[in-house]
């Protein structure tokens, strides 16, 4: 019986050790959970009859990471990176605006909702004027990150004072904005061939349109800068600040916050309020940079993909950039991967979709691996053990 | 070797970095009380867990019956006819007794000879009968939630009866009663050996075992030191083998040196979410240098006199004053800054902040003042700085220092932490609650002598604790709570446990 359980060496298990400890966890699990959702999606393309790595190649091209065939006039690869990049950007404030909340324990459902707000009150205020540019774009971001916060505090308020959970008041807000503001555009800013708002002018607009560079002419998305700025800044604050220590103490256990004198109501309405300003600015970013006008009727996805994007980056912001990244090289290489290859272009959302769900699991995941790694270091100090007992056997032995 | 019910032959369990049991034997006798006692973390409950199926052993044999166990698994126990009654309950509180007990396996019958149906009007009437033939009534419709900790267990007694287990196991089943109610289950214990069942005792408490069991195993740090006869065993010797050396069980207090009231209480009313008063004209006050107690049974209102001088919770009349400050409305910040420290009832729930540092958490309260924080922006040097000192000075034990989570570490050392973190705010006053629940003997000494070492330095300290004996060790005044009031405030040595626990069941009013 001894003998036998001596025999039993502990196979190495290379899964376990590629997945690592905790800290390499928060890393390797979502790089997991997004090996997983495209190997899920390959299988569907194979299902489909395509060839999943020509498709996977083909989001790439089409985020301008890698060389298309053939290219229009005036247009190459950077062209195709920058547009990329204004598309990235609204991204990367939605996810940063989920996360905030996220730290504080609340989940701001709202961003697409707020997005919309934000971009509309910017464009009939700043969007139709004459106001040069130096004032125009600046006034823009202000104007779109002050209706955020207004909105984020309005959720606030609703949730220490009267109990009404975040979730619920702002997908009830969501819905309010997108029809009111539909209602609105309709009536007095539609543009009458695009059925869309009216276009906002080049000066208010957050990404510049045909910048001649040489023989290429390319869109310039200068909320891109702020977006990388507003990252070290958002990583900073958490991480640092007393405002950040307070928000993720109330998030982690409101409960021993307040015993430790924390003021809780303060600090959702504070953290409601930030969530809002990023979620505007993604907003002004979305509507009045990449768009450009707004569609009535419709909430951005961007608010909706950016929880996907804060789950899969586990709601660091450097996490987030890297996750925000992956997420609009699907949404926007799906464009091309349908006109290239033929690849439906749901099937980029339902990747997306898929990873959510895996990244959801990431909980799940965590768990299962330190069962496994607490059953492998049981093994391993049982076998150090009949080692060493092994070897005094054996000095007893000789003395 | 046929005469055990229960045998358990070199049972080792390791877990990663302890030897939880080392080749552990015991052998158990049908219709015996079998104590087993040590202290926390001494490896009692993982033994039992393995008997109850809920973790297998990495080696050695456990025979029921004279017959190996093949498989762990607590349903197979329960076929085995082994119960448990957890330390923690676990019951549904929105479901009646009956449905509790019978939960897993309704007895069903035929509504209209068709449709199955839990069928609890039957089950009430067996429950009710199993509980009168046990001499535990209850009333088997009553929910959960509307029932006392001591009738919620004798609930979990009646499920393992329930389910005809004839190998009984308690875990720490006394933690939670009063001295009365003790004694109350000590005797549906013996009256169940009577009915020919076998019992399985785990605690650390000497006395109960004197009073009903018949042998006792005796864990130390994962070994078996002894198998002895209770009534030839000393519970000095016990306690010795226990612990692995020599202990005190009294501790050496000075005499006390009053000064003047630090904390006052005047007719404080504190009401609950319906509007019921659960504090009801409370008053009383702390000297300085005195060690205030408010002894009575879980849920009269004693936690919430703490939560309300803490300023968790609002008080609806009354008027708190510390330190000469009327504090009655003022924020719980501003009751830390006049000078109020609180080691509160449920240490995982408020008093850390689990997935936090242990660094973070030492500094909860103070986080925000210098020099742990400029301008704003926290000083991660100052914070590390002064963890490590506190750290070393509580002896507060942990896997990587001032960067552990706190989630990892043990409730001792949680513990620790949180009496480490409040002494150092050097307040005029400390409020205690439940200061050791849950800890080993060795922890629970170490808090003693910080509660008196603070008291010695001129601190108020307000005591709030369910363990009586805590209480008569350590309190200079001794007020008694029971539904919301203070039956009687008394000089310590003026009382005896006897009557303090009268007065705790509300029978000894004035």
């Amino acid at each position: 019986m001894k003998k036998e359980n001596q025999k039993k060496k502990t196979r190495p298990n290379l899964f376990l050790t590629i997945m690592g400890d905790e800290k390499r966890q928060n890393i390797s699990i979502p790089l997991f959970a997004i090996l997983l959702s495209l190997i899920a999606g390959a299988i569907l393309m194979l299902i489909l009859g395509k060839n999943p790595i020509d498709a996977y190649v083909s989001l790439l091209q089409g985020c301008g990471l890698l060389p298309k065939a053939n290219y229009a006039g005036g247009k190459n690869m950077f062209t195709d990176f920058m547009s990329f990049l204004d598309i990235w950007t609204p991204m990367i404030f939605a996810s940063l605006s989920v996360a905030v909340a996220y730290k504080t324990g609340l989940f701001n459902i709202g961003v697409s909702g707020q997005m919309l707000l934000g971009g509309f009150i910017a464009s009939i205020t700043v969007g139709y004027s004459d106001l040069p540019a130096y004032v125009a774009k600046p006034l823009v971001l202000v104007i779109s990150m002050a209706v955020g916060a207004l909105v984020g505090a309005l959720i606030g308020i609703l949730k220490y004072r009267f109990n009404i959970n975040e979730v619920v008041s702002a997908i009830m807000l969501n819905y309010i904005f997108q029809y009111m503001l539909s209602f609105f555009i309709l009536t007095f800013f539609v543009n009458p061939i695009t059925r869309q708002s009216e276009t906002v002018g080049e000066n208010a607009r957050m990404t510049l349109q045909n910048v001649q560079i040489g023989e290429l002419k390319t869109v310039v998305p200068l909320g891109f800068v702020i977006a990388l700025v507003i990252v070290v800044i958002t990583h900073y604050f958490l991480k640092y600040t007393r405002t950040g220590f307070e928000f993720k103490a109330v998030g982690a256990n409101k409960k021993a916050a307040v015993y430790a004198g924390i003021n809780d109501r303060k600090n959702i309405m504070l953290s409601m309020s930030l969530s809002g300003a990023l979620a505007g600015l993604a907003g002004a970013t979305y509507y009045m940079g990449y768009l450009g006008s707004i569609q009535p009727k419709t909430l951005p996805s961007t608010g909706f993909d950016a929880i996907a994007v804060c789950l899969l980056g586990n709601s660091n912001p450097i996490g987030i950039l890297a996750a925000s990244f992956l997420i609009s090289i699907i949404t926007k290489g799906g464009t091309y991967m349908n006109s290239a290859i033929g690849v439906p272009q749901e099937i980029s959302s339902l990747i997306t979709g898929l990873m959510l769900v895996f990244a959801a699991c990431g909980a799940y995941i965590r768990v299962r691996l330190y069962r496994a790694r607490e059953k492998r270091r049981t093994m391993e100090e049982n076998e150090q053990l009949t080692v060493k007992q092994e070897g005094k056997e054996k000095e007893g032995a000789v003395k | 070797m046929d005469e055990y019910i229960v045998e358990m032959r070199h049972i080792t369990k390791r877990f990663p970095g302890i030897v939880a049991n080392d080749d552990i034997s015991i052998g158990i006798k049908k219709g015996e009380i079998f104590a087993l006692l040590g202290e926390n973390g001494a490896g009692k409950s993982t033994l039992m867990s393995i008997l109850f199926g809920m973790y297998e052993p990495d080696e050695g044999e456990v025979y029921i019956r004279g017959e190996k166990v093949e498989h762990f698994s607590p349903n197979h126990a329960t076929e085995l006819n082994i119960g448990m009654v957890h330390q923690h309950f676990k019951l549904v509180s929105n479901y009646t007794i009956t449905e509790n007990i019978i939960l897993g396996m309704e007895p069903k019958r035929r509504l209209g000879g068709l449709l199955p149906v839990v069928d609890v009007k039957n089950a009430d009437k067996k429950i009710a009968d199993l509980s009168r033939k046990y001499g535990l009534e209850v009333d088997p419709t009553q929910k959960i939630e509307n029932l006392n900790v001591s009738m919620q267990q004798r609930v979990e007694i009646l499920k393992m009866l329930y389910r005809e287990a004839e190998i009984l196991i308690f875990d720490e089943p006394t933690a939670v009663l009063t001295p009365q109610e003790v004694e109350f289950l000590l005797d549906i214990i013996r009256e169940m050996r009577k009915m020919g069942k076998t019992i399985i005792l785990i605690t650390h408490k000497l006395e109960e075992i004197k009073q009903v069991a018949e042998r006792c195993a005796i864990l130390c740090q994962g070994k078996l030191t002894a198998v002895c006869d209770v009534a030839q065993t000393s519970t000095k010797q016990m306690a010795s083998l226990m612990v692995g050396r020599d202990v005190s069980f009294e501790v050496e207090k000075k005499p006390p040196r009053f000064g003047k009231e630090v904390l006052q209480v005047e007719h404080l009313v504190v009401k609950n979410a319906d509007g019921f008063p659960v504090v009801n004209d409370v008053s009383f006050g702390v000297r300085s240098g005195e060690i205030f107690a408010i002894a009575g049974v879980a849920g009269n209102g004693q936690v919430e006199i703490a939560d309300a001088v803490a300023g968790m919770v609002q008080c609806a009349e009354g008027k708190i004053t510390l330190a000469d400050a009327d504090i009655t409305h003022a924020s719980t910040r501003a009751r830390i800054e006049k000078g109020l420290a609180y080691i509160p009832e449920d240490r995982q729930s408020s008093g850390l902040i689990l997935d936090f540092s242990l660094g973070d958490n030492l500094l909860l309260k103070r986080y925000y003042q210098e020099p742990y924080c400029e301008k704003g922006i926290l000083q991660r040097d100052a914070f590390e700085k002064k963890s490590r000192e506190l750290i070393e000075q509580f002896d507060i034990r942990s896997g990587q220092g001032e960067k552990t989570t706190v989630r990892s570490m043990s409730g001792g050392n949680q513990q620790k932490a949180i009496v480490a973190r409040e002494i150092e705010l050097n307040t005029p006053c400390i409020i205690f609650v439940q200061p050791t629940r849950g800890l080993d003997i060795g922890a629970i000494e170490h808090i003693h002598e910080q509660i008196l070492k603070e008291r010695d330095k001129g601190k108020a300290i307000l005591l709030i604790s369910l363990e009586l004996d805590e209480i008569m060790k350590l309190a200079d005044t001794i007020g008694i709570i029971y539904n919301g009031q203070l039956l009687k405030i008394a000089a310590a040595e003026t009382l005896t446990t006897n009557e303090v626990g009268q007065y705790m069941m509300g029978v000894k009013a004035e």
